[in-house]
């Protein structure tokens, strides 16, 4: 079947208005940002704790009976704290930061005063009534943050440093600068979700990290394949001949990328689908980024450089 | 047919069978039902749960913790001649270390220097110099910790779960998963009691008299000398129950012990950390302690109160629990405890014999058995006790009597421990993922299935039989990894079917190019291939270091991704560069075909 073949679109004559939207979109993600982000217990320390009713109940209810907890012999008030749905009204999730002075069993504390408090609602056997029960300290939290924010760049440099290997630095620029582009765009979009950051959505950025530049090396290597032919004069219609050549390629392989994580999405459960959130936004922006980002900023490299 | 032919199908083949063979168990495994699998003999279990992909805690449920060794504790445990300098820098150090990210030996020696602390003064016994004293008590904390291992090992082997995993993690962490658990309460308090064991003799009625009016004359001075600033947080709390009424106002007198209400214990942990109470205490050589259990009692008001007893007793340990040999629940048969639980107690010759040297020493005297520095009962030793058994009786339940029993015959840990990290997943939650996580990876496969036979036709076929491939040589390499399936690894198998079909549409693309240039179908799929295979290397390499990385920073879900995704990558290139290429070229050199259906 004839897909997207043979196309002619001149891509780079868009290239001022792709800076200008990404711009703008960089630079709202970083607003968003620094408004704060929404990270989870694995990275701030705290408890998460998740239950599952046998009824419908509302989060009013669960908040008034986590009005006073009984703790270390004094009552403490932990109705502030965050309570979701979790999938369903049945099942709900309570995220609390950690306390000074928390006892050990703090989680199983909360989760044996909402078994008593609504036991109406509970189901009989309270294996059942936990769906799930995280506490990170704040040391351990401070730590995997550590960790996550050094495997982020530390993926990013010896990606930098294979490009630069494989093809050259100012290819490397490009992808680079593209990568950056796309993990802090999803980002933006991510805390607008209130979706909260955990480990696995790091591994979802990371993955991105991956997905993107799959996209943008396949670009990158064409163009260096018609750069022999071509050289560096005209670059920017060498660079407007290789996307179009990758053209179909691009889209067939992002949208079955984009099936898959649609109904991962839909079918995936309550537990993936930050995840799978985080791979959506991050597949669109990547393929665009690798046409707008990676390319256009060679093209603007070069052509700067050449003169 | 010509030999290079022949040879890749005899590797493709190999790789293939390889590929069943490492998957065989994991699928007979999972179709087995209950019936079939309880009857299979322990080393049949042992076959099948080593060679099956394990499913993650995510999945099956299950509870991963974090233990984390108290150094500063181990510390505090290890030195001598402690005086308020030392109390001082021992507090400073736990803040310090907590909020660090470096080594704890690097920060308490940071530490040491900055406050110009003389260690040799507290540590003699562990060498002259600063750096003999910090290279031996490193020592110490690891022997610490392996000893915490070994014990956490016998406990959890005791309390009989399914595939325990016990790891270290860093110099002063344990991780610890078990799969499957449902009663994560129960598992947790067995894992973090010390179990530190110690037998005390109780002081008598006036040395304890005495003690209470000595504190209460430092309660009386010390807040007249209080500013107002303690006083009005007093008075912002209940002032009738804080300390400035003194410590005799706390306490009641229940049959000839004395007793306090539950909602005056921390009042009594403040009074008992001031400095001059623990200055009389360490002058008479003795501790306050309180029950483990409590009693209700009803108070003047007529309301029902808790109270927990309160012992007065010799600071040294008589006996700890390094004596027991070994420890039973067993259901007791005679007197007025009759079937009731109680653990039976051994110990070794050698404490046998200072039982009985104890025993015989302190006729008429009441012997507290002290479990983690609270008081489980006080008994008055009627007469000499030879042989070495004791019981230790009043216990709430069958379970309380087995978790006593087995920390006790586990040994105690030397140190305590805390929690740093817990992570519990129920087993509904775990396989509502499985389910909706092998169902989406269904979905998906069919509508990429779907999409790439509608794009490329035969070649799409082609292309979908080397997706499925991909996935089965995956699951084999997992299953022979002995890796654990987790809900991001079941995202990186989908994350791989993507790529896999990526590489496929590559070299397609490339093929149909060169078509579309001029090229006979054996040509273009010669160059076409070669032009693709570099792409595709470069792409998956990058996308294979961020894998790397992923692994090598990561912890327990993210690591079984990186795993997946890392693995994924190997294998798809095999089946999209060797397998794929096989088919065609094995189609082609037999048909001259003169039209590819792509």
């Amino acid at each position: 079947m004839k897909f997207m073949e043979n196309t002619k679109i001149n891509f780079m004559k868009f290239k001022s208005f792709g800076f200008g939207l990404s711009s703008v979109l960089a630079f709202g993600s970083i607003i968003l940002l620094l408004m704060g982000v929404n990270l989870g217990i694995d990275f701030k320390g705290g408890t998460a704790i998740g239950v599952s009713f046998s009824e419908d109940v509302s989060i009013q209810e669960v908040r008034s009976s986590l009005k006073s907890v009984s703790l270390n012999d004094s009552l403490v008030d932990l109705s502030g704290e965050e309570i979701k749905y979790f999938g369903s009204q049945s099942d709900v999730m309570i995220k609390i930061k950690s306390l000074d002075n928390e006892p050990e069993n703090f989680g199983q504390i909360v989760i044996n005063h909402l078994y008593d408090s609504m036991s109406a609602k509970a189901p009989e056997n309270k294996n059942d009534f936990i769906l799930s029960l995280g506490s990170v300290s704040p040391k351990v939290g401070s730590e995997l943050s550590g960790k996550a924010f050094w495997s982020v760049v530390s993926a990013l440099v010896l990606i930098l440093f294979y490009i630069s290997v494989r093809f050259e630095f100012r290819f490397a620029l490009g992808a680079i600068l593209a990568l950056v582009h796309d993990v802090v765009i999803t980002l933006g979009i991510f805390s607008l979700t209130g979706f909260e950051i955990t480990l696995s959505t790091v591994a979802a950025f990371l993955t991105i990290v991956g997905y993107s530049l799959n996209d943008t090396i396949v670009i990158l290597d064409r163009i260096r394949e018609n750069m022999k032919s071509s050289g560096t004069v005209m670059f920017e219609s060498t660079i407007n001949k290789s996307i179009n050549q990758s053209l179909s390629r691009t889209l067939i392989t992002s949208l079955t990328t984009l099936f898959v994580i649609i109904v991962l999405l839909v079918y995936g459960g309550e537990v993936i689908r930050p995840f799978s959130f985080t791979m959506l936004v991050g597949v669109i922006v990547g393929t665009y980024s690798s046409i707008y980002i990676a390319s256009a900023l060679l093209a603007t490299i070069y052509q700067s450089s050449n003169k | 047919m010509d030999s290079s032919i022949r040879n890749r199908l005899l590797t493709i083949l190999f790789v293939f069978g390889l590929g069943i063979y490492a998957l065989l168990p994991s699928l007979r495994y999972s179709l087995m039902d209950e019936e079939k699998k309880s009857n299979l003999s322990d080393e049949q279990i042992d076959y099948f749960e080593s060679r099956s992909i394990k499913q993650g805690l995510d999945l099956k449920g299950g509870i991963y913790i974090v233990l984390e060794v108290d150094l500063p504790q181990l510390i505090d445990n290890l030195a001598k001649n402690k005086d308020n300098n030392f109390n001082e820098f021992l507090i400073d150090l736990k803040n310090e270390y907590n909020n660090s990210s470096s080594d704890f030996f690097s920060v308490f020696e940071n530490l040491a220097d900055e406050k110009e602390l003389k260690l040799p003064r507290y540590f003699i016994n562990y060498g002259k110099t600063k750096d003999q004293i910090i290279t031996q008590l490193s020592l110490q904390s690891e022997d610490s910790i392996k000893r915490v291992i070994e014990i956490i090992q016998n406990r959890v082997d005791q309390f009989g779960v399914a595939e325990p995993t016990i790891q270290k993690q860093g110099n002063n962490r344990v991780i610890v998963e078990l799969a499957g658990i449902e009663d994560s309460e129960r598992a947790r308090d067995l894992l973090q009691s010390t179990a530190l064991l110690e037998l005390m003799i109780v002081k008598n009625v006036e040395s304890t008299n005495a003690i209470i009016r000595q504190i209460d004359s430092i309660m009386t001075a010390s807040n007249g000398n209080d500013n107002s600033q303690n006083d009005e947080i007093n008075e912002l709390f209940d002032s009738s129950s804080s300390s400035e009424l003194g410590f005799s106002s706390l306490l009641i007198s229940v049959g000839g012990n004395l007793a306090i209400a539950s909602k005056d214990l921390t009042a009594l942990k403040d009074i008992l950390s001031k400095e001059d109470v623990k200055q009389i205490l360490e002058a008479t050589n003795s501790t306050i302690l309180t029950s483990d259990s409590s009693i209700k009692l009803v108070n003047e008001i007529g309301e029902e109160e808790e109270f927990y007893t309160l012992f007065h007793l010799f600071n040294n340990a008589e006996l700890t629990g390094g004596v027991i040999e070994d420890a039973q629940m067993r259901l007791s048969q005679a007197g007025v405890t009759a079937g009731q639980a109680v653990v039976e107690v051994e110990m070794n010759s050698e404490g046998s014999r200072e039982w009985a040297r104890i025993t015989g020493a302190n006729i008429n005297n009441r012997i507290a058995i002290v479990l983690d520095k609270k008081v489980h009962m006080a008994p008055v030793i009627r007469s000499q006790i030879f042989g070495g058994g004791t019981v230790i009786e009043g216990l709430d339940s069958i379970e309380e009597a087995e978790d006593i029993a087995i920390v006790l015959r586990a040994g105690a840990l030397p140190v305590p421990v805390t929690i740093a990290e817990e992570r519990t997943v129920g087993a509904s939650l775990g396989a509502d993922s499985i389910s909706k996580g092998t169902l989406s990876m269904a979905i998906g496969l069919l509508l990429v299935v779907c999409f790439i036979v509608f794009f490329y036709k035969m070649s799409g076929l082609i292309a979908s039989f080397s997706v499925m491939w991909t996935l089965i040589l995956l699951l084999g390499v997992l299953a022979l990894l002995e890796a654990t399936l987790t809900l991001p690894g079941i995202a990186g198998l989908i994350l791989t079917v993507g790529m896999s079909v990526d590489a496929n549409v590559i070299i397609f693309e490339r093929i149909k190019e060169e078509l579309r240039n001029g090229k006979s179908v054996r040509s273009a799929i010669d160059s076409g291939y070669e032009r693709a295979i570099r792409t595709i290397v470069d792409a998956n390499l990058t996308t294979g270091i961020a894998a790397a990385v992923l692994y090598q920073y990561g912890s327990g879900p993210i690591k079984g991704f990186a795993t997946v995704l890392f693995w994924g990558i190997i294998v798809s290139m095999f089946t999209a560069i060797i397998v794929t290429r096989f088919v065609f070229d094995f189609v082609t050199t037999r048909k001259n075909i003169e039209r590819l259906s792509i």
